[in-house]
């Protein structure tokens, strides 16, 4: 076939790429093929010297004596004693198992939640605490809280036991990849004793999970590498190949670094297939199936894993809970026993609920608190949350003097294109409402305010008039696109007299607002934005009982697990808030600063490595890359070093650690987020594996036995340096003294105050050396304040530093030592989905919400008098004032918490809350009525409402002030 | 078995006599046809005589200029970025300071142009729209230099490809691709800094290229001659935009790969000595000497420049100080102990500030505060703005003593409220990590210590005087060693939403200076000295220039503003979007900067078809199969490969930035593109080519020579391609050239992509009802 085409050689090399030579000088053990052996062979897709290699026993795969065997159990005792030393100290929560713990409750209770992490390793934590009895009632809300009822030991265990598993799986790797047996001992005593692995493997944290797989992955494929020198598609082979797959599929699945590692595994494979294309004894066909059997086993089992783990994630997580707010209605849908069906017919009459379509901000919403500036009418927002204060009545408003249009009776009439409506919001009787007044926040002239407004019983005027502009419908339905149907028809609300339409947009009103989100009618609105849809429709009584009903599509597992990896991925990018702890991937290697995992009674966990292995290994890998350039400058001046079949071995076996390291290390430097130290942990595992094979190469000339004890005395040393550090990885008794020697650089800024002078201080038992106050006075100090007594919140630990500094420097006591930084408290890494407090506002009645009003209007007078008070630069201001005002504040804030109400909008749940909060109100509003009295009356001149239907309102006003003299009673 | 054939079929030129065994019968005799220049084709041996080539190249450059100085006086109007560079062009005249993220060379042109053509300076440029005519401004003349230079670019274009080997009309072909591009010609016609500097690139890539095919003279007269005018041409790209650094690292990449090729012993047999040479050689000539240019433009820069103006605040006061009239030279004064000043934090700008509101006793996250009173950072003049400095020791009667020097310990007197500034250690009420910074009655002894701060001026010598207005300096409080720091955070509604001050706790921090911004009361006695206008100091010229390349080097990373018009670098080859320059309603006239669609897509086209080429050819070799021949292999490497290394390190870098982007930052490349189109013509239509192209020295092996023949295809084709070049050109044209104006359905009609946001287009009736 080749025959037909001029085979010629080059005249010059192509730039960049050598010519294949790569079996010109065979390893001596290997054996010579003649001709014919070596046709057969490459017709069984083999290399040219394999028929005899694979005669004459080639190692492939695992190769290690039964002796070794033994040696393995007891290293894999040594490890197992440093591991799990102490596994249940510290009894309380560790840096991120705030997160990770969490996550493990939430799984049990099949609370929907979001992370930015794949699910495999959270589960695996999930699965051992709900084998030992886990029930998710405990919260792992803060650094330092102890637990109760947990079974933290259990749940520990899951990374400290895959954490053992990386000993044993780095001393086969290395004689996968035909190191010595000392020398493989040495890296699993290196692995074993590293104390940032220890550490990190200790806690319910997700990167033990990570390295033990990665580690898993790079034996798998090494061990496969070899299987592929000694015979293709042999059933080992397969299998192998098979283990490769899955194992990438578990890394990528405890955390998205794992692409790392497929890129590694990735690289390699490329380069077998180019070498295999360069092989002319390998047929196209035969190259093809090497090609193929590749491809289905480390591309298609990793994402059918992949995506398998997520099935099972959804699978458990059945319930909504904290994730919700990132995920589409539809999505949400599935979740827990999902929306009820509703009706889906719209007409006269009906109780609809609206949302947005293109936020994610919820539904329009209305509540009985007025915007403060504007109209200073009732607001109307979007809020997330089902809740009554939702639901609308749609009204007709062509019908002009007849206020309440029968529709109980009148012949059922839908919402067509074009129909003119009013929007009656159900829970205070108000109408939706636009005018030309600017919003409170998107402040620009094409922009009105919406708004609540009107009184029961009157039918309020033509700006309260809407036009529905129906945009599509659903494809299935084609009647949707002509009548408004609920979930189906996408359309505009647009204002009868300003010609404006109901608009929202990401923006959130201030505190004032609850944080909802702004709620404008917009004359030059960008589409998306105006369109809305109706969610649930309550039954019209003019409909049959079988009338129809829908619901949302609910999408299938590919939605779902589409949609969130897109959600995980925009957070992940958006990680880029600081961390105390945080560094930047070039201070790694240099081991520049650790992460304060844990402080509590004199004892402390800090993340920080062997420095002796951590050195030895980034020394290891400069001395690699300066050895290999100065090598590659030799070959190209003529010198033949790669010639020799022990530089061929070593180059192979450092050349892929190396790769390793590279490929884990320095993609890091490319993103832009929050990253830490423990994210160099999977390079640092390919780093201690160089150092080992450089000393394999080193020592390939001595006597076993001197080898053997030069390995000793490193092990030796590595173990000295691990006890001298194992006090911050245990978290175990330590003096300050010994802290202070240990520290190497600036950087190391474990807080050797926490320690005490000598082990016996322990020995009083909880006596902290702190001189923390339980009381702290403020104030009391010249020509000012009365003293303060001021109760510390327990701190205890994950509590404030700063806190409890400001507190020794008030007691002017210690001062120089609570001088040390603020930095010194741990604090959990990332928080992202939680630092989206959807700021619930419920429901209420509305006269408690009256109440919140006016104290919100003596608020906005104080402000009045502040602002006054900066303009004029007087110098005495009462101070009185200031206490009384900081009390109130406590009030109102004491008031905003409210817990949003649950997803099934539980009325119960809701009048509970209405007594509380009229008690809570009634409680406290009394005394500074007094005061202010005269002011309300001065505010109600100013109230008024500022439509521009003014004198109708005023009437409004006197027929509401007739018909509910209460109401006026109440201010 | 197809494909074998078809790769039999190639016809295949000489060259090949290393394999003589393998050859086909006809190849030697091929070989011997082609080695005569006669036996082209007819058409191949008209174009290729020198005097084909001026003719077309003369045609080609006319048009160039007629296409670019085609109403050029239109729109009288300044168009988009003009706003800048013609402000820039002004202040060169008008000798006044600026700043700008741009290296100087272009604009001094445009300075030198202005003043050429009789500009005065004395317009500012403000806003889009303004009128030059109204104005008096010669525009045309300022004008004329980039146009000049962007029609000079098309025959650079065209020497390139000829002196790359390739036949005159793969030349005219790639030239008439930047000829008959609106983007380029819009961009070349106004006051913007993109058609020199693609010009000084091209020539940079033409100078490359005359002195890399003297290889086989190293070290003649010539060779330096070339190597130090790619140098220069290097040294002026740079000079004029920031992003001329990318074609420095293009030579420089170019320049490795060659020398590693040298360092081969097995191809070269060179000894360390001659390589070392050569290193030597390219050092002076692409380092040292670009080094140098770049430095005199600079210099130039700042010889120009000596009047204070619209760039002062960027800089330090010791550079201001040398700007004749400058603010800073005028009004700083030393500042003596008792003077009551305000203090104005250096990059927020805003005052130190107290009021007698004290911090509320506990934040909403828990934490307690001592109550101390406020101290706030406040934007507007206020009297509860005013210190005084009090001294920490005695002083003696001479006013002279009474100095505030650097490194003095001093206390900070709120005048209105006679209380001392301090810090502690407390946490601040934003920041749980900083300290609070508050006030202490300045009858109460008890907290004298924290009320001490060290006077650190930055730079500052030893007892060097703390002046008003020039001196940066740091507040470091003495017992805590924090700095009184502030940044852009609001203080929640008890502090009025000024903004918040704190104790930093790295006492070095930048953001951490503060400047003196006025002195109020003083009683030390007026000098004399004062009241004269002073002379500028002076400051070393390299001392100068560091600092303006780290400043430019910050703003042009601060860039990261959103525009309406930027857009990400995968649109820019596809062309999905432009860049509104200019609109005037009345007439509905608009400038639109888009390239010519079919020259654009043709490029990227041609780039997939040259990866595709090398691809599959890697593999073919690697399969034992060599599909083309070795010189047509070798040019497409060496010599289309480096029209694409050209183009990939003018482009990909910018996925990596996060500033604003734009599509003319895509021109260079689209330059490098459009010659790779004229090398992948070359192949596609003929695989024939002009070898060797390097001069042969003394030593160089004799090389059977071959010569390209496009044959009437090649005419014919690019014929066709030209026309439809100039087709799409014209019905772009009202864009580029602004005019005539557009009505809604031409515009609608003009709208080739969707994603084109033109202006004054017709509302689209919407189907639905």
């Amino acid at each position: 076939m080749s025959g037909n085409v001029r085979a010629r050689r080059p005249a010059s090399p192509p730039p960049g790429y050598g010519y294949p030579a790569p079996h010109k000088y065979p390893p001596a053990s290997h054996g010579y093929s003649d001709a014919d052996e070596r046709r057969e062979a490459a017709a069984r897709g083999m290399g040219p010297t394999r028929a005899k290699a694979a005669a004459a026993n080639l190692p492939g795969g695992l190769n290690i004596t039964p002796g070794e065997w033994k040696l393995l159990v007891v290293i894999l005792l040594v490890a197992c004693s440093v591991r799990l030393f102490r596994l249940s100290k510290p009894d309380s929560v560790v840096f991120d198992e705030v997160h990770f713990g969490k996550f493990a409750g939430w799984y049990i209770k099949t609370r929907y939640f979001v992370d930015v992490h794949p699910p495999l390793a959270k589960m695996l934590i999930t699965l051992a605490g709900w084998i030992f009895g886990f029930n998710g009632d405990f919260d792992f809300k803060e650094i330092a809280k102890p637990f109760e009822n947990v079974p933290y030991v259990a749940m520990r265990l899951v990374p400290a036991m895959l954490g053992v598993a990386t000993v044993p799986i780095s001393y086969l790797t290395l004689r996968a990849l035909d190191c010595r047996a000392t020398t493989s001992l040495l890296a699993a005593l290196f692995i074993t004793f590293e104390n940032g692995l220890v550490t990190q493997s200790r806690y319910i944290l997700l990167d033990s999970p990570l390295v033990f797989f990665t580690a898993l992955t790079a034996l798998c494929f090494v061990v496969f590498s070899n299987e592929d020198r000694r015979e293709p598609f042999s059933d080992r082979w397969w299998v192998w190949l098979a283990f490769t797959g899955l194992s990438l599929g578990a890394v990528v699945s405890c955390k998205w670094v794992g692409l790392f590692t497929i890129a590694t595994v990735g690289v390699c494979t490329v380069l077998q297939l180019w070498f295999l294309l360069g092989d002319l004894r390998v047929t196209p066909r035969m190259w093809m199936r090497h090609f193929a059997a590749r491809a289905i086993c480390l591309i298609g089992i990793p994402i059918v894993f992949y995506m398998f783990m997520f099935s099972i994630h959804f699978a458990i997580l059945a319930n909504p809970g904290d994730g919700d707010s990132f995920m589409s209605s539809e999505f949400r849908s599935t979740l827990g026993r999902g929306m009820r069906d509703t009706y889906a017919d719209v007409a006269l009459g009906s109780e609809i609920t609206l949302k947005h379509a293109n936020t994610d901000g919820g539904y329009l919403h209305s509540h009985p608190h007025n915007y403060p500036i504007g109209s200073e009418q009732q607001q109307v927002t979007l809020y997330p949350h089902q809740d009554f204060n939702n639901v609308w009545r749609v009204l007709n408003a062509t019908v002009d003097d007849d206020p309440q249009y029968d529709w109980a009776n009148d012949p059922l009439e839908y919402i067509r294109d074009g129909a003119r409506i009013k929007l009656r919001h159900i829970a205070t009787d108000k109408a939706l409402h636009s005018h030309e007044v600017r919003p409170p926040v998107s402040d620009v002239d094409f922009q009105n305010e919406v708004s609540g407004y009107g009184m029961a019983g009157w039918s309020g005027d033509l700006n309260d008039d809407w036009v529905v502009d129906i945009d599509h419908g659903s494809r299935g339905d084609r009647e949707s696109g002509e009548r408004v149907k609920a979930l189906k028809t996408y359309f505009r609300l647009r204002h009868l007299m300003t010609g404006c339409v109901l608009f929202s947009h990401k923006v959130k009103l201030p505190e004032w607002g609850f944080e909802q989100q702004e709620v404008t009618c917009n004359k030059q609105a960008a589409k998306p934005n105006t369109l809305w849809y109706i969610e649930t429709v309550a039954k019209h009584p003019q409909l049959h009982d079988d009338a129809e009903m829908v619901n949302y599509e609910k999408p299938g597992f590919i939605a779902k697990f589409w949609e969130l990896q897109k959600v995980m991925w925009k957070t992940n990018a958006g990680l880029t808030a600081r961390h105390a702890y945080d560094s930047r991937p070039a201070t790694w290697p240099r081991l520049r600063r650790g992460i304060n995992f844990w402080v509590k009674d004199g004892r402390q966990v800090y993340l920080i490595g062997n420095p002796f292995i951590w050195y030895m290994s980034t020394l290891s890998v400069l001395g690699y890359v300066a050895a290999r350039g100065f090598l590659i400058l030799r070959a190209k001046r003529g010198y033949r070093d790669f010639d020799n079949s022990k530089a061929m071995k070593y180059d192979a076996v450092l050349g892929f650690l190396f790769l390793g390291w590279a490929m884990h290390y320095l993609p890091f430097f490319l993103m832009g987020r929050q990253l830490f130290l423990h994210h160099y942990f999977p390079a640092l595992y390919f780093a201690v594996l160089l150092t080992c094979g450089v000393f394999d190469l080193c020592t390939a000339t001595f006597r076993p036995r001197v080898r053997l004890q030069i390995a000793a005395v490193l092990a030796l040393v590595a173990i000295v340096v691990f006890a001298r550090y194992s006090a911050l990885a245990y978290g175990s008794e330590w003096t300050r003294g010994k802290c202070e020697a240990a520290k190497l650089g600036k950087g190391w800024d474990f807080d050797c105050s926490t320690f005490p002078h000598a082990y016996d201080q322990y020995k009083t038992a909880g006596a902290t050396p702190h001189d923390s106050a339980a009381q702290a006075t403020v104030g009391g100090e010249y020509g000012g304040r009365a003293p303060v007594a001021v109760n510390e919140p327990v701190a205890g630990a994950g509590g404030d530093a700063a806190n409890q500094a400001g507190q020794g420097q008030a007691n002017q006591a210690g001062a120089e030592s609570s001088a040390a930084p603020a930095l010194g408290a741990p604090e959990p890494g990332r928080d992202i989905f939680e630092e989206h407090p959807q700021k619930a506002m419920a429901s209420k009645s509305v006269a408690a919400d009256e109440a919140a009003a006016r104290e919100r209007e003596r608020e906005k007078e104080d402000e009045e008098r502040e602002k006054e008070r900066e303009v004029s630069v007087v110098v005495q201001t009462p101070v009185v004032t200031v206490v009384s005002k900081a009390e109130e504040k406590v009030v109102v804030d004491e008031k905003k918490k409210e817990t949003p109400v649950g997803f099934e909008g539980d009325e119960k749940t809701e009048e509970e809350e209405e007594k509380e909060s009229e008690e809570t109100t009634t409680g406290t509003d009394k005394e500074p009525e007094a005061e202010t009295e005269a002011e309300v009356e001065v505010e109600k001149t100013y109230k008024k409402p500022a439509g521009p239907l003014g004198h109708e309102e005023q009437i409004a006003d006197q027929i509401a002030q007739e018909l509910y003299p209460e109401a006026l009673d109440d201010e | 078995m197809s494909s074998d054939s078809t790769i039999r079929q190639r016809r295949v030129p000489g060259g090949s006599g290393q394999a003589g065994a393998y050859d086909q019968d006809g190849e030697d005799h091929v070989n011997t046809v082609y080695q005569n220049p006669r036996a082209r084709s007819q058409w191949e041996q008209l174009l290729d005589t020198p005097r084909a080539s001026m003719a077309v190249v003369g045609v080609l450059t006319t048009l160039a200029f007629a296409l670019r100085f085609y109403k050029i006086n239109h729109p009288d109007q300044v168009v988009f970025d003009e706003v800048h560079f013609g402000k820039f062009a002004a202040y060169y005249i008008l000798r006044e300071y600026y700043f700008d993220v741009h290296p100087p060379l272009t604009k001094l042109l445009f300075g030198l142009a202005g003043w050429f053509v009789g500009f005065d300076g004395n317009f500012t440029f403000d806003n889009i729209g303004d009128s030059y005519t109204e104005n008096h401004v010669p525009y045309v003349g300022m004008r004329a230099m980039p146009a000049i230079f962007g029609s000079l670019t098309v025959p650079a274009v065209y020497a390139i490809m000829k002196e790359s080997g390739y036949s005159t009309i793969v030349a005219a072909f790639s030239a008439s691709i930047i000829l008959f591009d609106n983007a380029h010609i819009a961009q070349s016609r106004l006051m913007l800094l993109d058609a020199p500097f693609i010009f000084f690139m091209s020539m940079t890539i033409y100078s490359y290229i005359r002195w890399r095919k003297l290889r086989y003279h190293e070290f003649s007269v010539e060779w330096w001659s070339w190597l130090f005018g790619t140098g220069f041409w290097m040294a002026c790209t740079w000079g004029s935009k920031v992003n001329g650094v990318l074609t420095v690292v293009t030579i420089g990449i170019a320049v490795l790969i060659d020398l590693w090729d040298m360092l081969d012993w097995k191809k070269n047999g060179y000894t360390m000595e001659h390589f070392w040479k050569h290193f030597g050689a390219r050092a002076a000539g692409l380092i040292a000497w670009p080094v140098v240019l770049y430095l005199i433009f600079f210099w130039f820069h700042f010889t120009v420049l000596i009047y204070s103006g619209a760039g002062d605040s960027f800089m330090s006061p010791a550079f201001q100080e040398t700007l004749i009239g400058n603010e800073l030279l005028m009004n700083s004064q030393d500042l003596h102990y008792y003077d009551i000043i305000t203090i104005k934090h250096k990059d927020t700008k805003v005052f130190l500030h107290s009021h007698p509101e004290t911090y509320p006793l506990r934040y909403d996250d828990g934490r307690i505060s001592s109550q101390g009173q406020q101290v706030t950072g406040y934007a507007h003049d206020d009297t509860n703005n005013h210190w005084q400095i009090i001294p920490t020791k005695s002083l003696p009667d001479w006013h002279q003593a009474r100095i505030v020097r650097h490194e003095d310990v001093i206390q900070l007197l709120h005048v209105n409220t006679q209380t001392l500034l301090m810090t502690h250690d407390v946490a601040s009420s934003l920041m749980a990590t900083n300290q609070e910074f508050t006030t202490w009655p300045r009858e109460d002894q008890t907290r004298y210590n924290d009320t001490l701060f060290h006077l650190e001026v930055v730079d500052g010598v030893i007892a060097e005087a703390w002046k008003s207005k020039s001196s940066h300096f740091r507040l470091v409080h003495v017992p805590t060693r924090v700095s009184m720091w502030t940044y852009s955070s609001q203080l929640p509604e008890w502090a009025f939403k000024q903004q918040e001050v704190n104790g930093n706790k790295n006492p070095t921090d930048k953001s951490a200076a503060w400047v003196v911004s006025d002195i109020l009361e003083t009683d030390a006695p007026v000098d004399l000295e004062n009241q004269q206008p002073k002379e500028p100091k002076k400051l070393g010229f390299f001392r100068k220039f560091a600092e303006l390349q780290v400043l430019m080097l910050q703003h042009n990373a601060g860039l990261t503003a959103s525009h309406p018009y930027a857009s990400g670098p995968i649109n820019w080859p596809f062309l999905i979007s432009g860049i509104s320059f200019w609109t005037e309603n009345d007439s509905q006239k608009q400038i639109y900067l888009i390239g010519n669609l079919i020259g654009w897509w043709a490029s990227v086209v041609a780039l997939s078809i040259y990866f595709g080429i090398v691809g599959a050819d890697l593999l073919a070799r690697r399969r034992d199969v060599y599909p083309v021949p070795d010189e047509v292999r070798n040019r497409l490497w060496n010599s289309a490969g480096f029209f694409v290394l050209v183009w990939a390190v003018h482009y990909l870098p910018f996925f990596l930035m996060g500033r604003q982007l734009f599509i003319h930052h895509y021109l260079p490349s689209h330059l490098a593109s459009a010659m790779v189109a004229g090398a992948v013509l070359n192949f596609v239509i003929s695989e024939t080519i002009n070898f060797p192209v390097s001069i042969a020295g003394r030593s160089t092996k004799m090389r059977p020579s071959q010569y390209a023949d496009l044959g009437i295809r090649g005419p014919v084709i690019t014929g066709l391609f030209i026309f439809a070049l100039f087709l799409m050109f014209m019905f772009l044209a009202p864009l580029t050239y602004g005019t005539p104006g557009l009505d809604g359905d031409t515009v609608n009609a003009k709208r080739l992509l969707s994603s084109w946001t033109l202006h004054f287009a017709a509302k689209v009736t919407d189907g639905q009802s």
